[in-house]
């Protein structure tokens, strides 16, 4: 039996000045569960965590944590949400034990609860032995469990993660899920973003598929690798080498209709009308001079080494 | 009560942040003394009552009479003026580097006073001032000896000592304990808590931008509150600035507080609260934190330089006095030269602070107004 739903947007449609963000996203995340934000850049990931943490207010539809809408009362909905920025910002200026020490006041911990909190903050990042570092001296990983740590001082029901590895090498990465499963074993219903399919797909119980605001795929990793709900084809890869924006270009002209090429760094998002028309679109890419180490196709197999058709 | 503890942890945190930076935080405790210091030795000038200032002067001989010989003998034996006999030539190339800035030319023929020779005074051109000091001594000189040679041995030149006697008395309160010092540990305090505001709303605009204040804004604190937080340790340590600086100023250089100490804790408290309120205002209309502090520096030296922090206002041309009585720094200025050197009591620094806190409620309304819109269109998604 699932256990209750932590958060729950419903009908959400959000705008930064006139321009629709995130159009009509219904998503629930229950406690104990890992929920990833999936999409390319501009896709609403970030709007949707935003109008969770109540940041944004939506011109449309409801936001509730454990049933409760933040306009009904705004500071009791923050208590029940912990937010993780993008880059883990903290006060770089301040020791690890000060930013906790912080926070932990800002939520009401006074005495014993405070030492306490701030204490189990140090245990949970693993930054006991450099509680009086500042921040600024930290490497990313560290950086990122303080962060996450700062985000559970107050014990929330609801954890939101934008981007939360995209600072991290892949061994931080890993150790960030082995930390988030467990707070997941603990009861916490966490929603976070990521570009990555392969991290979504190792790291979270459920994918949503954000295109341009919409919600335009649901449901556990197997299950979304299967339908292929959106009904495009899509093709995620990573590059060994940035591509030079000229032979970008070249390629992006050489793509048929329908087909779209996104690069973000070095990662490449690939969307077609139908899986030949993804494959014939790749090919161009590769033949362009892209080398990709590694892309996961359509089918949900792993590919690596791909080299130049 | 929650409240007020939430603003304390606010105001902790920047607190920390201050000294976070060790170096930078005790400069900024040094600078304004440095400043206040300079300042005050640039313009220390010995009482009338210690000893009087000379004026240096050139004189440039081109007769020689024996009258012209006595005018320089008591020319250089006057008490108000530093002579030094020189060419005309030597004369003009001096004057022209403004070492000194004035001097005399005695022409050949002086004594015959019947074709009404001509004294010359040559000066810098920015030593207009000077130079009617100068004529006013020569001319005074030139009579005494005038007035001696004419009506003869006779006639001693104690009787020629104008029939009165002058005395100097400064008036600025029941007991004025002046000194350059006093003026500019008011001045540069005040400036320097100035610019202390404007860095801090700088600050504020950095920390906007940054993901810790959106972790902040997702935090069960109210907008009002991080605000008040915001300028109540600015306001803190504008206080343990000023009271640093008037406290060195007091062991160094004898600038007095009183005779209420009071009216001085309390001018000093209103001050610090237009400095956190100047912040709060370059935070909400500063835009980028570039724009901020250009805009922010031009506008504090304008406040400074009219309000009279630098130099007296009475040395302003009148028109502008007037106008400076429009600015809060004028009437902080007063305030705390009230409550120090010029001795006022506590009701005489009221209306002072009555001014100080009106200016201050009104950046403060501004500021909270602009901030608190600008929260709302960030919460619509109006700006990103």
């Amino acid at each position: 039996m699932p256990l209750p739903v932590a958060i729950r947007l419903e009908n959400v449609c959000a705008k930064y000045a006139a321009v629709r963000a995130v159009e009509g996203v219904s998503l629930s995340v229950h406690r104990g569960e890992i929920v990833g934000l999936i999409g390319p850049n501009g896709s609403g990931k970030s709007t949707t965590l935003r109008l969770a943490a109540g940041l944004l207010d939506p011109v449309a539809g409801t936001v509730e944590v454990d049933g409760l809408a933040r306009e009904s009362d705004p500071l009791r909905y923050a208590r029940r949400v912990g937010y993780v920025p993008q880059d883990a910002d903290l006060y770089d200026e301040l020791t690890a034990e000060q930013n906790l020490e912080f926070f932990a006041r800002l939520y009401g911990l006074r005495g014993f609860e405070l030492d306490a909190g701030v204490y189990r903050g140090l245990a949970r990042a693993k930054l006991v032995d450099r509680a009086n570092d500042r921040v600024r001296t930290f490497s990313g990983g560290m950086r990122q469990r303080l962060s996450i740590a700062v985000a559970l001082l107050h014990d929330p029901a609801v954890l939101l993660l934008d981007e939360p590895t995209a600072a991290l090498d892949p061994a931080s990465r890993d150790a960030l899920f082995a930390d988030l499963h467990k707070l997941r074993d603990e009861g916490h219903a966490i929603l976070l973003t990521t570009h990555h399919l392969d991290e979504a797909e190792s790291g979270c119980d459920r994918i949503a598929l954000l295109e341009r605001g919409r919600l335009v795929a649901e449901g556990s990793p197997g299950e979304l690798m299967r339908t292929k709900s959106s009904g495009r084809p899509v093709l995620f890869g990573h590059l060994s080498e940035p591509l030079a924006k000229f032979v970008e270009r070249r390629a992006r002209l050489r793509l048929g209709p329908g087909v779209e090429l996104e690069i973000t760094g070095r990662r490449v998002r690939l969307s077609a009308w139908g899986s030949d028309d993804l494959g014939r679109a790749l090919a161009v890419l590769l033949s362009e001079g892209a080398k990709l180490d590694a892309f996961r196709t359509p089918a949900g197999r792993l590919e690596t080494n791909a080299k130049a058709a | 009560m929650a409240k007020l503890s939430l603003i304390l942890t606010l105001a902790g945190k920047d607190w920390r942040l201050f000294w976070a930076d060790r170096r930078a935080a005790v400069l900024s405790f040094v600078v304004p003394i440095l400043l206040a210091s300079a300042f005050g030795l640039i313009f220390d000038r010995p009482s009338h009552a210690d000893s009087q200032v000379k004026l240096p002067l050139l004189i440039v001989v081109e007769g020689d009479s024996p009258f012209v010989r006595q005018v320089v003998a008591d020319l250089e034996g006057c008490s108000r003026i530093e002579t030094q006999v020189v060419s005309r030539e030597e004369a003009d190339r001096r004057l022209e580097d403004r070492r000194p800035g004035v001097a005399v030319v005695i022409p050949a023929g002086f004594e015959q006073f019947a074709e009404r020779p001509t004294l010359e005074i040559r000066h810098h051109p920015l030593c207009a001032m000077e130079a009617q000091w100068a004529e006013g001594v020569v001319t005074e000189v030139v009579m005494k000896r005038y007035a001696a040679d004419r009506l003869g041995p006779l006639v001693g030149t104690l009787a020629l000592q104008p029939p009165f006697e002058t005395h100097a008395v400064a008036v600025g309160g029941p007991e004025t304990r002046f000194n350059s010092y006093s003026h500019s540990f008011c001045g540069m305090t005040i400036q320097y808590l100035l610019f202390w505001g404007m860095e801090s709303g700088l600050l504020l605009l950095r920390e906007r931008r940054r993901g810790v204040w959106q972790r902040l804004r997702a935090g069960p604190v109210p907008f009002s509150t991080v605000l008040i937080g915001k300028a109540f340790a600015t306001a803190g340590i504008a206080l343990l600035q000023a009271l640093t600086t008037f406290a060195f100023g007091y062991l160094a250089f004898g600038v007095t507080v009183g005779p209420s100490v009071v009216g001085f804790l309390v001018m000093a408290f209103v001050v610090c609260l237009f400095a956190a309120a100047i912040g709060l205002l370059v935070a909400a209309v500063g835009g980028t934190e570039s724009r901020a502090r250009s805009v922010s520096v031009l506008a504090i030296l304008g406040l400074s330089m009219l309000g009279g922090l630098w130099l007296p206002t009475f040395l302003l041309p009148g028109w502008l006095r007037d106008v400076s009585l429009s600015l809060p720094t004028t009437w902080a200025m007063r305030g705390l030269e009230g409550a120090t050197w010029q001795g006022r009591d506590f009701l005489g620094t009221l209306p002072s602070v009555a001014a100080v806190l009106g200016f201050t409620a009104l950046f403060l309304t501004v500021a909270w107004w602009k901030l608190a819109a600008a929260e709302k269109r960030e919460h619509r998604g109006l700006t990103i």
